[in-house]
Parts: structure tokens; sequence; C-alpha cells
């Protein structure tokens, strides 16, 4: 390996060593839920907006409180269909599904005019694998659906850390 | 890529002992106010629908757990509760239990388990209070621990570790 590199590598092994070291010491703060279940969505044709949670490692959502909304009403968002998640037995409420990682879900706007913007809603609850719960927790976004014939929006995801060029 | 230095093992070995040391408390108390009188001034209704005002257990070590039925963590630590109500009670001990939830939900759970404190309903109020006392990411449980003083001993976010509730409650009572 270049020297460079392996010096870049040290640097990052002792940064990580000693983040932890700190954040032993100090309290473990849990995720505030918009970065726990980081919601996106983008246009995938003029009648279809794909819905998507970036679930972080170590947190969930319940599937049966993931709602979506889409405004205006009269866009005619059609019940989505919604992927399988996990099932587990919950003590008392029985069966229960759970999502974790990428949860994508896509919606389909029966009356939309092409080229629109509409506003995606996603209700969501969740908890953290630490012992917490959520309550339910509403994102909002906007998404411009484009005019026909067009290919779907590019992704916006949050930008990569690099340690190594 | 060159091998790890011992170095980088000792470093790195270290860190993930400290880690597991710190352990996964979750208190936020540094941001809570002292004085509980807001929690004192509070009345909820109860399952019945009767309302009870916090007042009433002035001057006790009181834990109030703010907690709901859709919050398995939540319900997981509730047994512990009932253990030390029913161990501690005689001496001075009052939890009370302020479920962010529906009265049936929460009528039907603390008859399944036999509830020997007050359950409060809240509502989503409720979650906004416990923001004010330093719940920041409204999430539960979250359990407040007042001396008989009406001082706040102690915020948890997230389960209480048995023996840790017991060592704070010993200290109080």
């Amino acid at each position: 390996m270049p020297t460079r590199r392996r010096g870049l590598l040290r640097r990052a092994l002792v940064v990580t060593a000693l983040t932890l070291m700190a954040s032993a010491s100090a309290q473990v703060n849990p995720l505030a839920p918009e970065k726990a279940f980081r919601f996106s969505a983008r246009a995938l044709d003029p009648h279809t907006v794909e819905a998507r949670f970036s679930i972080a490692d170590g947190y969930y959502l319940y599937r049966d409180k993931l709602h979506f909304a889409v405004e205006p009403a009269a866009s005619g968002l059609t019940v989505p269909l919604l992927p399988n998640g996990k099932i587990k037995e919950d003590q008392f409420f029985g069966r229960v599904e759970t999502y974790r990682g990428n949860l994508i879900v896509n919606l389909q706007l029966q009356a939309t005019p092409p080229g629109q913007n509409v506003v995606v809603q996603a209700e969501s609850q969740g908890c953290a694998d630490l012992g917490i719960c959520y309550p339910p927790n509403i994102q909002r976004v906007i998404v411009a659906l484009p005019a026909a014939g067009s290919a779907p929006t590019p992704l916006d995801e949050a930008p990569k850390k690099q340690w190594f060029k | 890529m060159p091998v790890r230095t011992a170095r980088q093992w000792f470093w790195l070995g270290s860190a993930a002992l400290l880690a597991l040391a710190g352990g996964v408390s979750l208190a936020v108390w540094d941001r809570a106010p002292r004085d509980a009188s807001a929690l004192f001034s509070l009345s909820l209704p109860d399952t019945s629908g009767q309302q009870q005002s916090l007042s009433q257990w002035r001057g006790k070590v009181v834990v109030i757990n703010f907690w709901a039925t859709w919050c398995a963590p939540c319900r997981e630590e509730m047994p512990e509760f009932v253990r030390a109500q029913r161990e501690f009670g005689p001496r001075g001990l009052q939890f009370v239990g302020i479920a962010v939830d529906e009265p049936d939900k929460v009528a039907r759970f603390a008859k399944e388990l036999d509830l020997n404190y007050p359950a409060l309903i809240g509502g989503y109020g409720a979650v906004e209070l416990s923001k004010t006392l330093g719940n920041d990411l409204s999430a539960l449980p979250f359990t407040i621990v007042v001396d008989r003083a009406g001082t706040v001993a102690r915020i948890q976010l997230g389960p209480f570790k048995p023996d840790k509730l017991r060592s704070i409650i010993g200290n109080l009572l």
C-alpha cells in the first residue's frame, strides 16, 4: 500500500478509537427519528413515486404504523403495496411485522397531471434496539413529477464519507 | 495493506473495552429542571376516567414513568416496577405510570400485569410535557425519580436497569 494511504488508515484507526472511548464515557445518544428513519422520495415516472426509508442500523419500523399520503388529495394515491418485513411474536400484540435497512414503497398516483409538484407525506413509528421507542413521526418531501416520457429523477443521497481517495 | 501493529491493536482493544464498560444507560439528566413542581401540578385521568392530581403523592419518593403499550421496551420493564412498588411502597415509594396511549389498551395491560400503581392517561400531550423535562427525542420509556423534597433526583431515557433503579430508590427512601 502506498505510504500516504497507510498514514490515513493509521489516523482513521486512532480517531475511531478515541471516538469510541469518548462515547463510552459520555451518554449513548439515540438518533433523532428523522436520522434513524431517513425518508426520501423521487418520481419514477409521471404517475409513480418511489418512497424510501433508510433505516439506521439498530433501528426498526412497524409495518402497521406506516401510512402514506400525497397532496393534493386529487392526485389519487392508491393503497400502496408494502413489502414483506420480519415477523415476530409480541407478547401483547401478537404477530408484529417490522422493517430494517432500506424500505422501498412505490406510490401509484392515478390522477396527477404530468410535470406537477406533489407533497409526499410518510408517517412511521419505530424503535431502537437499545431500548427506546419513538411516537409516530411525520415526514414530508416535495417531489416534482416529470412530464410524460422522462427518465426517473436521480435519488437524493447524503454525500458519502471517504477515508481513502 | 500492512498487518496491524501491536500498538494499533492495543488502542482498538482498549477502546472496545471502555465502550463496553461505559454501558448503555441513557440518562439525560443534565438537561432536566431540578424542581418537580410542574409535575406535581399535573392532573390526568386514570383508566376509569377519574382525574388524578399528582400533588396527592407529594412527599413520597415518586417514580414517574412515561410509557405506552406500543412500546415493547416499556412493557418489559414494568414487572420490575410492580415488584419494587410492592416491596418499597410501605416505606413511601410511589410509582406513577403516564401512558401515551389509549385507555382501553392501558387498562388491558394493567390488568394483565396486576398493576399495583396508578396508570394515568397522558396522550400525546404527555410527550410534550416529557420534552420540557429533558426528553428531547420524545422517546419512551422516560422515567423521572423525584425525592421527598420534590427535587428531581434522576432522569432516565430508556429502560431502567433493576439494580440501578433499586440503588437510586434505596438512597432516597
